[in-house]
């Protein structure tokens, strides 16, 4: 079970060879973090498909193809530089980082909280909250805390 | 100091002159065929090939003064006839003054500045000579003794630039490290004419730097050459640390990359992202008014 460090690694790392799409596994956690990206315009697109490319058309999940199976996610450049620079893990298994609300309105603000640095201008944090995996503007206008999965430049 | 005047005289009669040596005169083919046909068992005359002038429709009518190839400013007779016996003196080199030889670095040339500045905003640019040391040269013969100068410049509204000069003399150092930071001139990105619009971090050789974006009137808080720095620059909000070698020439460097490549516009990111972005302080906050 790969972890939202993985993700991360492999999305900034896609985006600093210039690949067109990339391949990450195909589970509920990496498909929640890259719809976060996606509705924040960093990426261009996702779809699942095997570890050739993406399907054309849809193909269920079963058993048999199930060690296939990968989500692709289309990446974008602009003005010849890639739209996300870095994408890092804040909430490690060494150290895990859940936020209160209060704590959340800082990090928006540019304020740091817990020891994490607040968020510069074209900055998002992800989270897990009870409402699912949301950005961090998100979560605060549900009212909601959780634990701070991943930030993106 | 040759005057002014004395200045224009030499260079518009070394361009008059110029014009009359480049021009090919046509007597001297006129002459070779001339030549040619004299000449005993040649079966045809062999003329010299002047390139343009081979074509006899080319060749102009030598009879007639024409006012491009006879255009020498002698003094004519009563009928209009050339004086071509006595010798034009043409003008010599203007003099080599020993100023001119030790002078520092030519004079800015306006070409090489910004759009738009002009050699007379320059003179209200701020100058701040950040370092001054004194280098020498090892040699076979000896340590040759230099005196080193890092000149920033700037307007404080968002234009400067830094020049390094080298001389014997500290001032000729100085002088020459300013025209090359005249020649170096960058705008920079400031939010609000007053601060940067992120933080940023740059490593340049062993000089780590972390800039802040500050509020309005905290004022520059950081390393003193950056300090300079962002007053010339215009950054009136700035906090700084530097961390690893605080080298001043490499301090000064760094700030000075940092500053103009690692600032991302609030307006380029959401044209990457494709997003709609909204200044919320001015928007929403009212700032400025």
């Amino acid at each position: 079970m790969p972890r939202h460090y993985d993700l991360c690694a492999r999305v900034q790392n896609g985006f600093a060879a210039r690949l067109r799409r990339i391949a990450v596994p195909d589970t509920k956690m990496n498909l929640a973090i890259s719809n976060v990206l996606y509705k924040e315009g960093f990426i261009a697109g996702v779809s699942r498909g095997d570890h050739v490319q993406p399907d054309t058309t849809y193909v269920p999940t079963t058993p048999d193809n199930i060690a296939t199976r990968r989500l692709w996610l289309e990446l974008k450049y602009n003005n010849d530089e890639p739209v996300l620079k870095k994408m890092s893990a804040v909430s490690k298994p060494s150290k895990k980082i859940v936020m209160k609300v209060e704590e959340l309105q800082n990090l928006a603000a540019g304020n740091r909280a817990q020891f994490i640095k607040g968020l510069q201008p074209g900055e998002i944090a992800i989270l897990t909250t009870n409402y699912g995996v949301l950005e961090l503007r998100d979560a605060l206008e549900k009212g909601a805390g959780g634990e701070l999965l991943c930030r993106a430049i | 100091m040759a005057s002014p005047a004395l200045w224009q005289r030499y260079i518009t009669a070394s361009a008059l002159a110029s014009t009359s040596r480049n021009v090919t005169r046509t007597f001297t083919t006129t002459s070779a065929v001339a030549m040619a046909r004299q000449r005993p068992g040649a079966s045809k005359p062999t003329v010299a090939r002047v390139p343009g002038l081979d074509h006899p429709g080319t060749l102009h009518n030598l009879s007639e003064i024409h006012p491009l190839l006879d255009h020498y400013p002698r003094k004519t007779d009563q009928d209009g006839n050339l004086d071509l016996e006595t010798p034009k003196l043409w003008a010599s080199a203007p003099p080599l003054d020993n100023m001119l030889k030790n002078q520092a670095d030519d004079d800015v040339d306006e070409a090489s500045l910004p759009h738009g500045l002009t050699k007379d905003d320059l003179k209200k640019f701020l100058k701040r000579a950040l370092v001054v040391k004194r280098t020498s040269n090892m040699t076979t013969a000896g340590k040759i003794p230099s005196m080193y100068a890092l000149v920033v410049v700037g307007n404080g509204q968002g234009i400067a630039g830094y020049g390094e000069g080298k001389d014997d003399e500290v001032a000729r150092a100085v002088r020459k490290a300013t025209n090359r930071a005249m020649r170096n001139l960058t705008a920079f990105e400031r939010y609000d004419d007053r601060t940067i619009y992120h933080d940023i971090d740059h490593k340049f050789h062993a000089t780590n730097i972390q800039f802040r974006s500050r509020p309005p009137g905290f004022g520059n808080r950081c390393n003193h050459y950056i300090h300079e720095i962002c007053s010339c620059i215009g950054i009136l909000d700035i906090s700084a640390k530097v961390w690893g070698s605080r080298n001043p020439m490499n301090v000064i460097k760094a700030t000075f990359e940092a500053l103009s490549l690692k600032q991302k516009l609030p307006e380029d990111i959401a044209r990457g992202r494709g997003k709609r972005v909204v200044d919320v302080q001015h928007t929403y906050y009212g700032a400025n008014e």
